[in-house]
């Protein structure tokens, strides 16, 4: 063997491995690209969500009551981060700690990838902040849920988690329709999981819809502020009011005290977020008398038919039914604007208990509005084989049974468009088209009786200047330890303006007023003709002088 | 020869460094140049703040090491074959150094490394070339009867045994491997009878399958190497990385700077896995450039031995064979390992991996192959023929 011969054998040797490896190389390619591609793809390819724009809520008049704004969540990742002491300063002045905080912040993250700097940032904020081009501070984008009414409309519309999805109220039962479908799109990813670059959309994002409630934001304010300021006048429990539209059955307005701050839910006091008039019950008291009446009316009586109330009680079974004074000889109208327990007792045992009952059920009481909230109570409506006639009386001026304060106005709103029954709804342009279960006649008689409450009787504090107004007072006694309790109140007020032809029906709850003065005619009345008032003038209606004038 | 200036050699004839060597190293460097500007890139901004942090290093090195090339031009032959013992007594030096605790820095539990401030030394590197010089030198000198004497054969034997030794302290499992095979071929190449050469083969060979199974990490790294997708979120991790790399390529690869496994999915992509970035952006197109000018330099590299050889310059034929095999069976490995045909190890791509001791001794000896061609071609007489035609019956 030569030099020559050997150095030619290495050679060719090194020339045969080396063509090994190009083939080695060419095999890969092509038997296992498309595992190997697959595996490299597994491993580098992301879905990343678009995160999608949460349908607006509006009032009737297409004031926004919830709306999603874009905001910019800022995050770091401390290992990443500049450590000159001047980029640090600029970063935390920029986000409002000081810089021995917010080093602090960094050092206790200093083992994770991820730390948020800043929840939500106004993009102008967030801006300001990315702007300063620092290594390591990286900017998402989300969608902040901001509610401008704030506490006034809090418990209609709800709120949504930080995920974007209804909680409570119309965020909720409407999430469906409100929520947006997130997109996605194909994303590459370095190993730290950063975006390196973007694929291609793989589904758009579609915005959710808006809606529209049937709440006018304007009466929303007043009823809100009127009852707020009452119940902190009557240092009441809570309380409650309800507007609504006798034309069409939608709540113009639905107010709750106490509320919350839908924007501020850091200390977040539970009792505070239930919408009391669509969740809470209570015994309804006298403002049933007049569905009591109405049975009489149907019964065949007329409104001139009267009952002596002498000598101001009554002894049904053990009990003793009391007026406060002797009303002597009263005509059904007069048993309503005096709310007499002894004249509608006398009524009502002349009546078929059934019938009373029947009465009841028609105007909704016991079954859910269908107003489609969540959370919604149906009340309680009892249903006795066999009545004894302390129960029948009682039944009949609103104990033993117990209602919600938009039943309550759902059965005045009943009353107020002549007998016509409809759905109550939060939606605009919703409207169902009702159905007649109460002769017109005896509405329109109704609406007059409960006129003179206004005028003679228990109701004179709900008086409007200006208009006529129908309504009915009621106080309730609470149920305490031991029975019903003689120190603990709900005091009512229900009714509608104007008188003839109403356009509007209110409904006024004060949960235990710590006031010497404890009926619905002393305390919850004049809270109805404070927003009523402002609620005609706002809407233009033409006051009661006028027309009679003209 | 003592009248060869660096005047003569710009003046003399016809070309006077060889052109394939220089148009094929020439290829690799600055195809490395890009790559790794491209591979480093990421991990560049990442860690140092800035993309071209590396590439500027790299380039840095490259400066530096075609000033040793230069030098390596400069300085006659037989300054080095006297330097042979010299620098067998810096290489012991070298790696008893990296090992005293204080002076070499440990990576990755192997202690390869001597933190020299601007610089960090890898005594390895520099190590496998002085082996190869005293080897060459002593394999050249006249007084060494080798191929009558097994004393004097394994003398020689035993001293690059133990920088072999040395070098698995540290331990550099792949150091010693394109040593020994250096080592081996210039035996091969001097014309070592082969009743010593035979054994001599069969115990490096019996040795490396040693060592591999008696360290548990060699026989894990061997074993995940042979199904690296049942290990490919420990052992395996590089190796599957490398060929998902490869997988991507196809035949004009993703496009210069488009490789998604530099993103830190592929550990030293611009290191010793830079092949397969080369594959991922590249394409077959791209490798096959790589693979043809790493045959041509060696093939070239090993025909300049022979002609030194056939000239009757042992030394000089030693020299350059040696040093054709560590470039070649080095870039061997390195494919093979980014090919997934080797086991991991830590080798660089020579004249295109980054790396500052790789790229200096690879240009070194370049300077070296290319000075080595130019004396040889320029000796008008032959003083040894003789001697060589004898060696060669």
């Amino acid at each position: 063997m030569t030099p020559a011969f050997r150095i030619h054998l290495a050679a060719f040797l090194f020339l045969l491995l080396m063509v090994g490896g190009a083939g080695r190389l060419i095999y890969i390619e092509m038997s296992e690209k498309d595992f190997l591609q697959d595996q490299g793809d597994a491993r580098t390819i992301r879905m990343e969500r678009i995160n999608a724009h949460r349908g607006m809520i509006l009032d009737r008049r297409d004031n926004p009551l919830a709306v999603s704004s874009p905001v910019v969540s800022l995050w770091a990742n401390p290992s990443e981060l500049p450590e000159d002491q001047q980029s640090l300063v600029e970063l935390s002045t920029g986000l409002g700690v000081s810089v021995e905080e917010f080093t602090l912040k960094m050092r206790r993250a200093e083992s994770r990838n991820f730390v948020y700097l800043r929840r939500r940032a106004k993009p102008s904020d967030a801006d300001a902040i990315l702007s300063l081009g620092l290594p390591g501070v990286y900017g998402e984008k989300e969608y902040h849920r901001f509610y401008p009414g704030g506490e006034i409309a809090a418990h209609v519309v709800g709120f949504t988690n930080i995920d974007d999805v209804g909680q409570e109220g119309i965020e909720l039962s409407f999430d469906d329709w409100l929520r947006g479908k997130p997109g996605k799109k194909k994303v590459l990813k370095n190993l730290y999981g950063e975006i390196v670059r973007d694929i291609m959309p793989v589904a758009e994002a579609v915005p959710g819809r808006n809606l529209r409630l049937s709440i006018d934001q304007r009466l929303q304010f007043l009823a809100y502020r009127e009852l707020k300021s009452a119940i902190s006048q009557y240092q009441a429990l809570s309380g409650s009011f309800v507007l609504l539209d006798v034309q069409t059955g939608e709540v113009l307005a639905m107010a709750n005290q106490p509320s919350y701050n839908p924007n501020n839910r850091i200390q977040l006091d539970l009792s505070s977020v239930r919408n009391r008039a669509v969740t809470d019950v209570f015994e309804p008291g006298s403002t049933v008398k007049p569905f009591t009446v109405a049975v009489a009316l149907e019964s065949g009586l007329d409104m001139g038919y009267t009952i002596d109330t002498s000598p101001g009680f009554l002894k049904v079974d053990d009990a003793v039914i009391k007026d406060p004074r002797n009303r002597g000889v009263l005509d059904l109208g007069g048993i309503l604007a005096y709310s007499s327990q002894v004249g509608i007792s006398r009524l009502a045992l002349s009546l078929n208990e059934y019938d009373i009952w029947k009465q009841f059920q028609t105007l909704g009481f016991g079954e859910v509005t269908g107003v489609g909230f969540p959370g919604e109570s149906s009340g309680f409506l009892p249903n006795r084989r066999r009545w004894k006639d302390i129960e029948r009386v009682t039944f009949a001026y609103g104990y033993g049974l117990t209602v919600t304060p938009l039943q309550l106005a759902s059965a005045y709103s009943t009353i107020a468009s002549g007998g016509i029954k409809r759905e109550v709804t939060l939606i605009a342009d919703q409207v169902s088209e009702g159905e007649r279960v109460m002769n017109a006649r005896i509405a329109l008689q109704l609406q007059s009786m409960l006129g003179r409450v206004i005028t003679e009787g228990t109701g004179q504090k709900a008086a409007i200047e200006s208009y006529d107004v129908g309504g009915k007072t009621g106080t309730a006694r609470k149920i305490g330890e031991n029975g019903y309790d003689d120190t603990r109140h709900i005091a009512f007020f229900a009714g509608f303006a104007p008188q003839y032809s109403p356009r509007f029906v209110g409904v006024v709850l004060i949960n235990e007023p710590k006031t010497e003065q404890v009926g619905g005619g002393s305390i919850a009345a004049p809270i109805f003709s404070r927003v009523m008032s402002n609620v005609l003038r706002l809407l233009s209606v033409p006051p009661t002088d006028t027309r009679e004038a003209v | 020869m003592s009248a060869i200036r660096l005047n003569t050699l710009v003046a003399s004839e016809g070309s006077p460094v060889d052109l394939t060597v220089v148009l094929s190293a020439g290829l690799l460097l600055m195809l490395g140049l890009i790559m790794v500007t491209s591979a480093s890139s990421e991990v560049a901004a990442r860690n140092y703040g800035h993309p071209l942090y590396l590439a500027g290093k790299h380039v840095v090195f490259l400066g530096l090491g075609l000033a040793g090339l230069l030098g390596a031009l400069i300085v006659p032959i037989r300054v080095w074959q006297r330097l042979g013992w010299v620098l067998y007594a810096v290489s012991v030096m070298l790696l008893i150094l990296v090992m005293m605790p204080g002076i070499g820095r440990e990576v990755n539990g192997a202690t390869r490394w001597i933190p020299l401030g601007f610089f960090t030394l890898q005594g390895s590197e520099f190590v496998k070339l002085f082996a190869v010089v005293f080897l060459a030198s002593y394999l050249a000198s006249p007084t060494a009867r080798y191929q009558e004497r097994l004393s004097a054969y394994l003398l020689p034997l035993g001293l690059t045994g133990l920088l072999v030794g040395m070098l698995l302290l540290q331990p550099d499992f792949g150091a010693c491997v394109v040593m020994m095979s250096a080592v081996l071929a210039m035996l091969f190449f001097a014309g070592v009878p082969m009743r010593y050469f035979l054994p001599t083969l069969f115990t490096g060979g019996l040795l490396v399958v040693v060592l591999i199974v008696l360290q548990p990490y060699r026989l894990a790294r061997l074993i995940s190497f042979t199904d690296p997708w049942a290990h490919q979120f420990d052992g395996g991790y590089q190796l599957t990385q490398a060929l998902i790399a490869i997988g991507r390529g196809e035949w004009f690869g993703l496009g210069l700077g488009n490789s998604v496994q530099k993103l830190f999915f592929l550990p030293e992509a611009h290191t010793d896995f830079l092949f397969s970035i080369v594959v991922e952006e590249l394409g077959i197109a791209g490798a096959l450039l790589v693979l043809i000018g790493f045959s041509v330099l060696v093939i070239q590299g090993l025909l300049i031995g022979k002609r030194c050889y056939q000239a009757g310059f042992a030394f000089h034929g030693n020299l350059a064979t040696g040093i054709s095999m560590l470039i070649g069976v080095q870039a061997l490995i390195n494919l093979g390992v980014n090919l997934g045909l080797l086991p991991t190890k830590g080798l660089t791509l020579p004249f295109m991996s980054f790396g500052g001791n790789s790229l200096l001794v690879s240009l070194v000896m370049l300077g070296l192959l290319l000075r080595l061609d130019w004396e040889c071609r320029l000796a008008p007489a032959v003083p040894k023929k003789t001697k060589v035609a004898r060696n060669a019956k």
